[in-house]
């Protein structure tokens, strides 16, 4: 057992740094304010993702075929925190590094992967994800968007709501229904966001802009091979992805940079000395690295080639109370600036710690998951 | 990161594993506190606990081995004897005193010795019969008090106290650890097996959810616990964290298993009566996170 990191891992750690010193400009906490959707943060990473690339460090961890140079997940996800961490510079271009790329990879046939791995390993790729329904939200099993198969082509009518980054996305990693109903009627559909018939609704939110949407498919036709895997055969390939996503994001090291800051606010203000306010820190930190700790075990795991595991859904919970503890603590002792617009950062933290349980499956999936597959408890009967 | 145990590290736990297992096996008796004379000839025997000094074990084994330990229901020294008595080198069993060297300690009575980890030294006292008393206490250890504490003859160790206390709440952390993770295996257990309304009450997502964020809570403190053995992360935010997860944990354990969890024939008890008494060890959480927030943001 080892808790420490190589001398590679540090020295990457580094590189990331001094990348954002150098490239991240002055009115950046100003700029990530709006949110990875918004127009402004997609500008700002479509310039910034193909530094990254350059770099080598936007798809270390894919292989050197498809422009990576195989590096461990580890690399990856130092990146990932020191970019989340950051205001996340990636924008929605995170999501196509976490998990859509590698899906595609593992499940994609040739054409798909030749076109559309390059330009997310070049980070000119916008993707979104549609998943949710109105009808559908946790209960995903139950969306209604239908897919009909005619000749060799698919003709898709349905709706999805809550979509991020649909307003600006050139492809869409689709949901549809193609058989009956539950989990084995559903498919995959790689659809390109300027197909005829496709209307994008962007819905205000509390969350930043571009964060979410309604997309309607009305008798959008794609090409049958715009399908991912087999007819059927989506639900493994669903779970498969989630469990990248679960832990994709480092909510954690954005908590720990925002709670630094509003530490150093207090220091600032003579009122750190305080007890109180020393014990709800440390509270704070305790959550954030236990947090950290029971991510790391999953990327462990990754890294070791095992397959995925309930501790994605653990450390998914534990992520969440972390965002919580940090909002709390905020809203206990600077309430005005937390929530203010002097530090954009820290605003941003307060509105994504509301959304902390809510997106990418609720608190309450997490938690349904833990109790069956990590603690192995009776499955509840279904209606 | 590697969160594997080494070759060394895993045959040690395998092999405590075994001692669990045999241990596990007996029916607890319907008592408080109840140590098993052939458990510590077991733990002697096997030389468990100088895995501290070996080469290949070292702290995070020792801690790795103090959770699994826990796990038993049945009373023997494990924090102390596994981290800080051979960092000390000193013999089982020590008893490790809080601030005030006259208020009752865990295994004072039963001691080989008293160690005061104070700001200004490390102290030990040899104790001779006589020395400490037996304290009647509601904890599922053995509870005792030192007579006079002035008379002892304090001897001051040539240790350095911050790393003392920092092994001690490893120690602290471990042990909480252990007693949670057999609390809610047993409560996992009850709720699979017992049936209410027609189904198990697992099967109850009110009961779901809460047993899930306990699971989440402990998973968290058990790799808090190793980390902090390793020196990655400060043992005051491990120790913080595990004590602050016993009151919630250990309450939704015992609301699960309802009026046999407050039965001492049920040895759920066993288990939560340990974690409240270390939950208040050292100052409880909201000490240890004051001291973890001076540590990270030093002025």
């Amino acid at each position: 057992m080892d808790f420490s990191w190589t001398e590679e891992q540090t020295a990457l750690r580094e590189r990331v740094r001094e990348l954002l010193a150098r490239q991240l400009p002055s009115d950046w906490e100003h700029l990530s304010r709006h949110g990875p959707g918004s127009p402004e943060q997609t500008a700002f990473s479509l310039n910034f993702c193909p530094l990254l690339a350059e770099a080598g460090l936007l798809v270390p961890h894919w292989p050197v075929e498809h422009g990576g140079s195989g590096a461990p997940p580890w690399h990856h996800f130092i990146i990932g925190e020191e970019l989340w961490a950051a205001g996340e510079p990636r924008g929605a271009q995170y999501m196509n590094v976490n998990f859509i790329g590698q899906t595609i990879m593992r499940f994609g046939s040739l054409e798909q992967k030749r076109r559309y791995l390059p330009p997310m390993a070049a980070g000119q790729a916008i993707w979104c994800q549609g998943f949710s329904e109105p009808s559908a939200g946790s209960d995903l099993a139950a969306l209604r968007t239908r897919a009909e198969r005619r000749g060799d082509e698919y003709v898709i009518n349905g709706s999805k709501i809550w979509t991020s980054y649909a307003g600006l996305a050139q492809t869409c990693f689709l949901l549809a229904r193609t058989g009956g109903a539950g989990r084995q009627g559903i498919c995959i559909f790689l659809v390109p966001m300027d197909t005829p018939g496709i209307t994008v609704r962007g819905i205000p939110s509390l969350i930043g802009e571009g964060d979410i949407h309604e997309v309607f498919f009305d008798d959008v036709v794609v090409p049958a091979d715009a399908l991912l895997g087999e007819e059927g055969q989506a639900w493994p390939i669903i779970g498969w992805a989630l469990s990248h996503e679960r832990v994709g994001i480092a909510r954690y090291a954005f908590s720990r940079r925002v709670l630094d800051g509003m530490v150093r606010q207090l220091q600032a203000q003579g009122r750190f000395d305080d007890p109180v306010v020393q014990a709800r820190a440390g509270q704070a930190l305790a959550a954030i690295e236990a947090a950290r700790l029971l991510v790391y075990r999953v990327i462990d795991q990754r890294a070791r080639g095992l397959p995925p595991t309930a501790d994605a859904n653990v450390a998914r919970t534990a992520v969440i109370a972390a965002d919580h503890q940090v909002s709390d603590f905020g809203m206990s002792f600077l309430p005005d600036t937390y929530c203010g617009s002097d530090h954009p950062l820290h605003l941003s933290h307060h509105e994504r710690a509301i959304a902390a349980g809510i997106a990418a499956g609720a608190a309450e999936i997490q938690l349904n998951l833990v109790a069956q597959d990590f603690l192995k408890l009776p499955r509840e009967a279904r209606a | 990161m590697n969160f594997e145990l080494n070759d060394d590290q895993r045959a040690l736990l395998d092999a405590v594993e075994q001692v669990v297992q045999h241990h596990l096996a007996r029916t607890p008796a319907p008592v408080r506190v109840e140590c098993l004379p052939e458990l510590e000839r077991d733990l002697e025997q096997g030389g468990y606990f100088e895995a501290f000094n070996t080469e290949g074990l070292g702290p995070v084994a020792a801690a790795a081995m103090v959770i699994a330990l826990a796990r038993l229901p049945f009373c023997t020294e494990l924090g102390a004897s596994a981290l800080l008595a051979p960092r000390l080198g000193l013999p089982r069993t020590c008893a490790v005193l809080g601030e005030d060297r006259a208020a009752p300690a865990r295994f004072l009575a039963q001691a080989a010795c008293a160690v005061a980890i104070e700001a200004d030294g490390v102290f030990m006292a040899p104790l001779q019969a006589g020395d400490a008393r037996e304290v009647e206490s509601l904890w599922a250890y053995p509870m005792g008090a030192l007579i006079a504490p002035e008379a002892l003859r304090w001897e001051r160790l040539d240790a350095d106290p911050n790393e003392c206390l920092n092994l001690w709440r490893v120690a602290i952390a471990a042990e909480i650890a252990g007693c949670l993770s057999a609390a809610m295996e047993s409560v996992v257990q009850h709720v699979s097996d017992r049936r209410q309304f027609g189904r198990p009450l697992g099967s109850l997502q009110a009961v779901q959810h809460r047993l899930a964020q306990s699971a989440v809570l402990v998973e968290g403190v058990r790799w808090f616990a190793l980390a902090a053995a390793s020196g990655a992360v400060p043992a005051a935010l491990a120790l913080g964290q595990a004590q602050q997860a016993v009151r919630p944990v250990a309450y939704d354990l015992h609301q699960f298993m309802g009026a046999m969890g407050l039965t001492l024939e049920h040895p759920l008890h066993r288990w939560t009566y340990r974690a409240r008494r270390l939950q208040s060890e050292l100052g409880a959480c909201e000490r240890q996170f004051q001291i973890a927030a001076r540590q990270a943001w030093a002025a």
